[in-house]
Order: C-alpha cells, then sequence, then structure tokens
C-alpha cells in the first residue's frame, strides 16, 4: 500500500505543473489547461486526505464536484477563447490588452 | 363730573394720534392731515374745558387735586429700590394750564391754515406742531420730574425743528441749533436737580417732593459744601433759565424768530418758554427752602429790563415781540421771585393768550405784505405804516393785545403785571435786597408800553413809508382762519376774565363773591398740607368726599394782622397807581416820538450813541458766547481733546494695536504657509507621489505577473506561518 506521502507528492508535482503552465505560458488554451491541472491537483488532494484521514466519503464527493466545477470552467474558458479569437485574430495572452491604458 | 382714563388721557392722546398718524399722510394727503390735527385739537379742547370747569365752577377749591399714577418700570432690590412712576396731577393750576394751551394751540391751528396753506412744507409743520401739542400737555398733566423733564426735551426737540423750518433760508439751521444747545445748557442742571430730589425722596412726584420738605427731609442735608435744597432748586431754576429765556441764557430766543410766526406765537410766546416758569411754579416750595428768591427775583428783574430796553430799537417786528416775551418771562420769573405766586401763574396766562394774538397779528401782516422783487415777506417795520387801513381786522386785535401788554386798566396785562409789581414793592419794603428787582420791574414796564405802541405806530399809523409794498397789499377780509382766532384771543386780553374787580385790585368789582377767582384758586402749595396726603392708584375711585374741599373764597386781608394787611393793600395802591402813570408815561413818549415826531429819535440815538451800539448788540451777549466762550474755551479744549485723542489715544493705542495685530499677522502667516500649506498639503500630496513611484512598477496588466504576485505573496504567508 503507497503511502501518504507518496500520494501528496505527486499531488504537490501536478500543483506545481499546473502553476508553472499557467505562468510561463502565453497561449490561453495552455493557461486553461494549467488551471485543469491544478484542479486535478485539489481532486486528488480530496481524495488522498479522505482516504487517510477522515475515513468517509466527503473527500470523494468534494472531488466529483471539483472535476464537474473544471468541465464546466473549461467550456467557459473555451468559449471565451473562441470569442477572443474571433476578435483579435489570436490566442495570445499579451493581446488581451484592451483595458491596459 | 367722573374722571376717568377716557376723559383725561384724550388731552395728551388726540393730538398725538394726529402726530402719528398724519406722519403718513404728510406726503400725499396734506388736507386730510392737517384737518386731523386741527380736529384733535379741538377734541383735546373740549377735554381740557370739562376739567376746567369742573375745576373752576363745581369744585372751586383750592384743595382739591386728582392724582393718579402707576409703575412703570421696578428695576430694584430690597437694599435698593428703584421703582418709577408715572402718573398724572391736576390741580387748579394744571387744570388752567390745560385750558390756556390747548385753547391757544387750537386757534393757533387754525390761524395756521391760512399762514401756512401755500407753504412747500404745510403738512409737515402740522406734524410738529401735533407733537409739540402732545408734549406740553404731557408736561402739564404729569406728577413727576421725570415725564416734566422727557416732555421738556420733546418740546425742545420740536422747537429745533420749527426753528430751522425753513432750512434753505440762511441762518435757520444756525439759529434752531443755537436754540437746541443753549436750552440744553439748562436741561443738563435740570437733569442734575432731578438726581438731587430723588436722592433725598427716592422718586421724583411733586407730592411727594412737597411731602419730604414738609417733613423736613431736605433739613441739614448739604451737597458740595452747600445746602442740598439750593443745589437742587438752584439746578432746576437752571432749567427755567434756559427754556424760559432768561439771563444769561437768553441769547437763543430772538434768533428762533427764524421759524414761522404761528410756531413762533405757539412755542416761542405762549407754550413752551411758559413750561419753564411753570416748573418753577411748582417747585416753588423748594426753591424758597433753598433761599434762592432773592437771586430768582434779580434774574427775572434784569432780564425784564434787559430785553425791554433791546426791544426799544428794533425794526424786525416779530424781533420787538421776541425781546417783548423774553421781557415778560422776566415779570413771570421776578413773580416767582417776589413770591407773588398767583400773580406769576396768572401773568403766564395773560402773557399767552395776548402775545399770541400778538405773534399771529404780526403773522397776518407779516403774510399780506409781499415784496414783488426779492418774492419775500416784509417783517421790517421802516417800510410798514398806516397799515390800518389795509387791515382793520389785525389792528384791532393787535391793539386790544398791545393795551393789554402795556398795563393799561381794564386789560389783562395790568391785572397781572400789576400785582406782580405790588407784591415786589411790597417785598422792598420789607428787604432791602428786593428793591433793586422792583425798580427794574417799574422801568422795564414803562419801557414795554413805550416800545408795543412804538411798534404799533409805526406798522398801522402814519403814512405807508413803502408805497409800493403798501399798494401791492390787498384789503383784509374777514376769515375764519385768518381774523377769527385774532379776534378771539384779542377779547380775552379784557381783565375781566382774569379779575372781577375792575381795577384788579380787589376794590369795586361787579361778580359775585367770586370776583377774584384766579386769585382764590391758585395757590402756593403749603408743604405742610401734604403730610397726611396718601397717593391714589390708578383707577379713578372718586378719591376723597368734598366735603374735605372747602370752597374757596377771597379774603381781602390775606389772612394777615390787620395792620400788615393795610400796608400790603396801601402798597399794592401806590404800586397801581404808579404802574399806570409809568404805562401812560411810555404811551405817551410813543406819540410824541413817531406820531406827532416832535421829538426825533435820531437824537436819542446819536446822544446815547454807545448805549445805542450795545443794545444793536444785544449787550454783546452772542459776542461774549462765542468771541468769549467757545473761541477762548470750548474750541481750545476741544484741540486739547482732539490732541489727546488723535495724538496721544490714537497714536498710541489704535496704532499700538494695530503693531500688535500685525506681529500675530506675521507669525499666523508663517506657520501658514509653512506648516500647513508647505508640510501638511503638500507633504500629503508629495507622500501620494512618492508612494505612486513605488507601486507604479506592480501594476504592469499582465494576469500572468499577477498570478506570480499572487503565488509568491501566499508562498511568503504560509512560510511566515510555518
Amino acid at each position: 500500500m503507497m503511502s501518504l506521502a507518496s500520494y501528496l507528492f505527486i499531488s504537490f508535482f501536478l500543483f506545481v505543473c499546473g502553476i508553472i503552465v499557467m505562468t510561463a505560458r502565453k497561449n490561453i488554451i495552455a493557461i486553461l489547461l494549467g488551471i485543469e491541472l491544478i484542479l486535478n491537483a485539489c481532486a486528488l488532494n480530496f481524495a488522498t486526505y479522505t482516504r487517510f484521514v477522515n475515513q468517509n466519503m466527503d473527500g470523494h464527493i468534494l472531488s466529483l464536484f471539483v472535476i464537474i466545477i473544471a468541465a464546466a470552467e473549461a467550456a467557459v474558458g473555451l468559449a471565451l477563447v473562441i470569442r477572443f479569437f474571433q476578435v483579435k485574430e489570436s490566442v495570445h495572452i499579451d493581446d488581451a490588452t484592451q483595458l491596459h491604458s | 363730573m367722573d374722571y376717568n382714563i377716557f376723559t383725561i388721557a384724550p388731552i395728551v392722546l388726540l393730538p398725538f394720534f394726529a402726530f402719528v398718524i398724519n406722519i403718513f399722510l404728510v406726503k400725499k394727503f396734506t388736507k386730510l392731515g392737517v384737518l386731523l390735527s386741527c380736529t384733535a385739537m379741538f377734541g383735546s379742547f373740549i377735554c381740557a374745558a370739562r376739567i376746567f370747569l369742573d375745576f373752576v365752577f363745581n369744585k372751586y377749591s383750592t384743595g382739591y387735586y386728582i392724582h393718579k399714577y402707576f409703575t412703570w418700570f421696578d428695576i430694584g432690590t430690597e437694599a435698593i429700590p428703584f421703582k418709577v412712576d408715572m402718573g398724572i396731577y391736576i390741580d387748579n393750576m394744571a387744570a388752567t394750564m390745560l385750558l390756556m394751551v390747548t385753547g391757544v394751540a387750537f386757534l393757533i391751528h387754525l390761524f395756521s391754515t391760512y399762514y401756512m396753506k401755500d407753504d412747500a412744507r404745510y403738512g409737515r409743520f402740522y406734524v410738529y406742531l401735533s407733537l409739540f401739542t402732545s408734549a406740553m400737555l404731557g408736561l402739564v398733566l404729569s406728577d413727576n420730574l421725570l415725564s416734566v423733564f422727557i416732555f421738556w426735551e420733546l418740546m425742545g426737540f420740536c422747537s429745533y425743528s420749527l426753528i430751522g423750518f425753513y432750512y434753505e433760508k440762511e441762518g435757520a439751521g444756525n439759529a434752531s441749533m443755537k436754540a437746541f444747545m443753549t436750552t440744553r445748557v439748562g436741561d443738563v442742571f435740570f437733569l442734575l436737580g432731578i438726581i438731587a430730589i430723588w436722592t433725598v425722596v427716592g422718586n421724583v412726584t411733586f407730592v411727594d417732593i412737597y411731602k419730604t420738605i414738609g417733613n423736613g427731609g431736605f433739613d441739614s442735608l448739604m451737597v458740595l459744601g452747600i445746602p442740598l435744597a439750593t443745589f437742587a432748586g438752584m439746578s432746576i431754576f437752571m432749567g427755567t433759565v434756559g427754556k424760559s429765556a432768561q439771563v444769561p441764557l437768553q441769547v437763543w430766543l430772538p434768533d428762533a424768530m427764524f421759524g414761522p410766526t404761528p410756531c413762533s406765537a405757539l412755542i416761542h410766546a405762549a407754550t413752551m418758554v411758559a413750561a419753564g416758569v411753570y416748573l418753577s411754579l411748582r417747585m416753588y416750595p423748594l426753591m424758597e427752602l433753598g433761599g434762592l428768591t432773592t437771586m430768582i427775583a434779580y434774574i427775572g428783574g434784569i432780564t425784564a429790563f434787559g430785553a425791554a430796553t433791546i426791544a426799544l430799537i428794533q425794526t424786525d417786528i416779530k424781533a420787538v415781540l421776541a425781546y417783548s416775551t423774553i421781557s415778560q418771562l422776566g415779570y413771570m420769573v421776578l413773580g416767582v421771585g417776589v413770591g407773588s405766586y398767583n400773580a406769576a401763574f396768572m401773568h403766564l396766562i395773560t402773557h399767552a393768550v395776548f402775545k399770541a394774538c400778538l405773534f399771529l397779528s404780526a403773522g397776518s401782516i407779516i403774510h399780506s405784505l409781499h415784496d414783488h422783487h426779492t418774492h419775500a415777506h416784509v417783517q421790517e417795520m421802516p417800510r410798514m405804516g398806516g397799515l390800518r387801513k389795509k387791515m382793520p381786522y389785525t389792528f384791532w386785535a393787535m391793539m386790544f393785545c398791545t393795551l393789554a401788554i402795556s398795563g393799561v386798566p381794564f386789560w389783562s396785562g395790568f391785572v397781572s403785571k400789576d400785582r406782580i409789581l405790588g407784591d415786589a414793592l411790597i417785598q422792598a419794603t420789607h428787604h432791602t435786597s428786593y428793591i433793586g428787582p422792583a425798580v427794574l420791574g417799574f422801568v422795564a414796564a414803562g419801557m414795554t408800553a413805550f416800545y408795543m405802541f412804538r411798534m404799533m405806530f409805526l406798522t398801522f399809523f402814519g403814512e405807508p413809508r413803502d408805497k409800493d409794498l403798501y399798494d401791492h397789499t390787498h384789503k383784509e377780509g374777514f376769515s375764519f382762519n385768518r381774523n377769527l382766532p385774532l379776534l378771539i384771543l384779542s377779547v380775552f386780553t379784557f381783565g375781566i376774565f382774569f379779575s372781577g374787580s375792575l381795577t384788579g385790585q380787589g376794590l369795586t368789582h361787579i361778580f359775585g363773591d367770586r370776583y377774584e377767582w384766579f386769585q382764590t384758586l391758585i395757590e402756593k402749595p403749603k408743604p405742610e398740607k401734604f403730610s397726611t396726603y396718601e397717593r391714589q392708584e390708578w383707577g379713578f375711585a372718586d378719591i376723597k368726599s368734598e366735603a374735605n374741599f372747602p370752597k374757596a373764597s377771597y379774603d381781602p386781608s390775606y389772612g394777615l394782622p390787620e395792620d400788615e394787611a393795610h400796608h400790603v393793600h396801601y402798597m399794592h395802591q401806590i404800586g397801581a397807581v404808579m404802574s399806570i402813570f409809568i404805562a401812560f408815561f411810555g404811551i405817551f413818549m410813543a406819540y410824541m416820538m413817531y406820531i406827532k415826531r416832535a421829538w426825533n429819535p435820531a437824537w436819542w440815538v446819536n446822544t446815547f450813541s454807545r448805549w445805542y451800539r450795545a443794545l444793536q448788540n444785544k449787550y454783546y451777549f452772542d459776542d461774549f458766547y462765542i468771541g468769549g466762550i467757545i473761541q477762548k474755551a470750548l474750541i481750545p479744549m476741544n484741540n486739547a481733546l482732539a490732541f489727546f485723542d488723535l495724538g496721544i489715544y490714537d497714536r498710541f493705542a489704535v496704532d499700538g494695536w494695530e503693531f500688535v495685530n500685525r506681529c500675530v499677522y506675521k507669525a499666523t502667516n508663517w506657520f501658514d504657509n509653512t506648516m500647513v500649506d508647505n508640510v501638511g498639503v503638500d507633504g500629503t500630496g508629495a507622500s501620494v507621489k512618492f508612494f505612486n513611484v513605488i507601486l507604479r512598477w506592480a501594476q504592469t496588466g499582465k494576469i500572468q505577473f499577477y498570478m506570480l504576485m499572487l503565488i509568491a505573496v501566499l508562498a511568503g504567508y504560509i512560510f511566515t506561518l510555518v
């Protein structure tokens, strides 16, 4: 049986990957992918702790909620990206400067 | 007759309301305002006549009086009482005064509708006239010296306004100021006297003053080293001197003739100047207690004599009457001084009647003499003459009054003036110090007859000296507002109204037992009589039963021992004979000089040229006051005070305070500019700008940068917690 630390390590690895993708990439779709990674890290964290600490179903249910919200967020985010592409002909994050003075 | 607020108050209030309403009517509704004033005056006359008739025909008692009062204000404490009462006090003297003032004032109101009709300020004249009359009536009704003083000053104001009525005329403004300031000198003393009395009596009601005198409250009180009664009496007499134009404050009255002639008749002949004498009569017990009678007699005698001499050479018809007024007021004061109380008061009344008539006659003459070259009315007697045929009514009215003032038997002036002279003679036989006033009085009587008949002869007799002026004068027809007042007043110059005896000596009398009604009704207030007196609250209940007031009766021996009474009668007869002789001598002189032309007036002028110059300069009183007192004393004092004010007070106190303020200004200015503006206001801006520079680099607008910052902060937070 795998220990708690190994689960948390994987979760941490996913979270850091998500952060790096989200901050380093200039493609908006890539940023959305980074956000999905962070959310998955969160969901894994929930599942891990409910398995090792709580011993009940709370974490599982919250993980399901996270997945559902991630799906909804991906749908909204991609819709925004498509609309942004229609306006700017680009998916580069630095082109979103309309509110910049 | 019952007395209540509705029968007494209208005497004062009707003219006063007329004045108040007239202020608003004066510009647009002049005629209505005039009608209102005259009607109010007539109503006042009716009320006064009711009271007079009740006092003289029903009550007919020397002791009868009405005294009602209410508390005006009371601001004292237990320890320091200070309560001021106002009220009315009507005795026989006040009732007679009321009738005289309202009657004369009404006739003068009536005459003014003739005299002032074409004047540009017709309505305004009536405004002042109404105010004046109400003030005079208020003075007569007053029961205390304080309200007397208030009304006294109101009259002074009206006098001031009416003297300066023709303010566009040169000198009128100065004359009004002179009158006001000269009487003010006396008023200051009057106020001092009121204060002095207040300290002793606790209030200034006539009755309480009499009571205090009767109780000996004034005895052995001293102020400034002289007895308090003397001080107070002298101060109040100075008020009389100012108002009644006695020496040495007589200088204002001749100049007061700048006013319209009806106002001269009302204010400067009949009522206001007589108010001073009225005050002296009211305060007679105090002056007697203070031992001032000799001095008063001297002032009266000198005034009567001096003014009569100046009147001898005047050519202006109003100036003659003005000096004659001063002279007659001198007689009244002489009467006060020699203790002939009721004769002085009788002379006040008779003089008011005939002098008002004389002034109105003069006004009638002046108004009809119109110079077509200068468009001015003529007052100079050398340009008149022969006016008897043009103005018969005015002539007869003036003739009666001239006979009265000259002291011709059967006229009122003889009755009253002769009693004063007779009493002066009696006093002179008792005390040698009274010889001077008596002699001055008799000599002035002769001169009075002379200058009055000189005026008559120059005005009405002989040939017209200014033919052009004479021809342009219209013949006088009878008119109710021009001649009726003159004739009514001239009727009352007959002595029979004042004394039922034909000679005025109580010898041959034609009425019943009241033939000397005036003599018996007006008597000296006897202070001891007031010791049991209780003051009556406002409410007009019947004050005492009539049984307490015995009917007055004439006692031919004046209650004196037989030999003394004989002496009094003897001296009165000598005085009467002397004054008749002197009066006819004066008339004879005037006749010889101005009708017969037997004695040339120029001879007198040349022979006594120094005296003539002195008379022309009015005994140099004006020169002395202006050149001496004002130039030498008051203007240097003014300069010294101005130096103190400008050189010391302004320079050091005012400018010093300015210096202090400037220093404070500099300090606060520095604080404001440096500390508040630079440090506080600009410092806030500078700090905002500083933080702006620091924080600006973080506002990149790049969302990933914000994300990094967020993570860095969260990481820092977590590390700090751990």
